[in-house]
């Protein structure tokens, strides 16, 4: 699942100088999954803003500030490295917002990415849910396909199917 | 049924709200995933239209009459110009670049169209829909405004870190100032006095005195503040990275208030009449509306997919 992901997310070729302007359309991906254990228990995995070993994806998790809005965290990648930030945390509402404040477009080819995960309480049961809003790795006009919107979507969403189902699993079978 | 027929004072009050130009009636809110524009009947807070756009509509600018619409296409690289009461497109305008921030001129038949990728705006002539001259400013200028008086012209130039003040009868930029970091939602208090800019990097607020040319205070609000909009001596911030409208006051520049709002809220106005604030939120596709004295949001409209609304959208 790892290398999948990793072919997903992975992109190649040489870039042009890196402008600070953004693509012209703002992109969205949200992904949510049922998961047969109560939002609780599954808040408790997914609201530690400092491990995300639950995802499957990243192979470490490094960072500071705990939960407090402005923690920061370094998520690695087999093809890199991702930093984050947490813009906001609410225990209450199982929620937390965060943004990416450095990644190579080549390991994720994606700009200007804010995303927040929700977990909802549904009795016994519960819902996470993963959105992203995010523009494309290319910022200007006429982008190479790998860094087009839809190479931008496709990693995003990749991820975060990929991350959900393994916490599903992980959750269900009691871990 | 019998019909009744109005008097006295119910006819008189139908008679002004008929002529409609005090209170906004609607909100024009550009969709840009859903490549479209929903009109929201603001009375009773519901969609009802849906205009197919192409080319990923995003900024909004409205005629002196509001009966034109003005909506910028940056993937389109294109100007569409819309009847808001037919809800037809009438024409549209090839530009090329990437056209995002718009503002129209508050008398003349002239909208100016800010070019993200070539660092300039574009003055384009609303009668025979062409672009009769063009503007250098800093790199990608995001929003725009005009003053009241129609003489000067405002772009957060983003990228620069700087808002271009541009002479209109010269068709040139006379002035810069340095705001905060990435400025991208620029707007001009109603008495034409000063301008506030939301600076999404720096996650604050500059506050400039625009005959003096220069910073007279800044506000910090939440992260990724997108735009402002002004009612009641209150300044209403989107922060779009924590979902949150952050309030402030603009004599003292404190924070008042910062209401839970929606996913991303982006565009925001302020209805000129009532002063209710209107916000357009790009993660649920929806239109909210705060009452600027209770600082409560009251009412939720659901419009297209990715609302944007950059821009004046309220008419």
């Amino acid at each position: 699942m790892l290398k999948k992901l990793a072919l997903i997310i992975a992109v190649a070729g040489l870039l042009p100088a890196a402008a600070l302007a953004h693509g012209p359309s703002r992109q969205k991906v949200k992904e949510e999954i049922e998961i047969n254990v109560p939002a609780a228990k599954v808040w408790a995995v997914v609201g530690n803003f400092q491990d995300m070993g639950w995802t499957g994806v990243f192979t470490k998790t490094e960072g500071t500030g705990g939960n407090e809005a402005g923690a920061t965290r370094v998520l690695t990648l087999p093809t890199g490295t991702i930093d984050e930030k947490l813009n906001k945390y609410n225990a209450e509402s199982m929620m937390y917002a965060y943004e990416i404040t450095n990644v190579d477009i080549k390991v994720v080819p994606v700009t200007n990415y804010s995303s927040s995960i929700t977990v909802t309480a549904d009795g016994d049961k519960s819902k996470v849910e993963w959105k992203g809003a995010f523009y494309r790795g290319y910022t200007l006009n006429d982008p190479p396909p790998e860094f087009n919107d839809e190479a931008a979507v496709k990693a995003v969403e990749g991820l975060y199917k990929t991350a959900l189902d393994n916490l599903k699993k992980k959750l269900e079978a009691g871990g | 049924m019998p019909v009744v027929r109005p008097t006295g004072i119910l006819a008189l009050a139908l008679a002004f709200a008929g002529a409609g130009a005090a209170v906004a009636q609607e909100a024009l809110v550009t969709n840009q995933p859903a490549d479209s524009l929903s009109v929201v009947d603001l009375a009773q807070m519901k969609t009802v239209a849906e205009i197919s756009l192409s080319g990923k509509p995003a900024g909004i600018a409205l005629s002196p009459d509001r009966k034109t619409a003005y909506v910028t296409a940056p993937e389109g690289k294109a100007l569409i110009e819309i009847d808001a009461a037919s809800h037809t497109i009438k024409r549209q305008l090839d530009l090329g670049g990437g056209p995002l921030g718009i503002a129209a001129h508050p008398s003349r038949p002239e909208v100016y169209v800010a070019d993200w990728y070539t660092h300039k705006i574009v003055v384009i002539d609303t009668e025979k829909l062409a672009v009769v001259g063009e503007v250098a400013v800093g790199q990608s200028p995001s929003g725009l405004a005009v003053t009241p008086d129609g003489e000067l012209l405002l772009s957060a130039d983003r990228d620069s870190d700087q808002v271009s003040v541009v002479d209109l009868a010269k068709r040139a930029a006379v002035a810069t100032i340095k705001v905060g970091t990435r400025p991208f939602g620029i707007t001009i208090s109603d008495d034409g006095t000063r301008a506030y800019t939301a600076n999404v990097a720096s996650n604050d607020v500059t506050v400039i005195d625009i005959a003096a040319r220069k910073v007279v205070g800044s506000v910090k609000v939440g992260r990724g503040p997108y735009a402002v909009a002004l009612s009641k001596g209150k300044g209403f911030v989107t922060d779009q990275f924590v979902g949150t409208i952050s309030v402030f006051d603009t004599q003292t520049l404190g924070i008042l208030k910062t209401i839970e709002a929606c996913d991303h809220p982006e565009g925001i106005e302020q209805s000129a009449a009532d002063g209710a604030v209107y916000v357009a939120c790009w993660g649920d596709n929806k239109l909210l509306k705060i009452d600027p004295v209770e600082l409560k949001i009251t009412a939720k409209a659901e419009v297209g997919d990715g609302p944007r609304a950059f821009g004046k959208f309220l008419r």
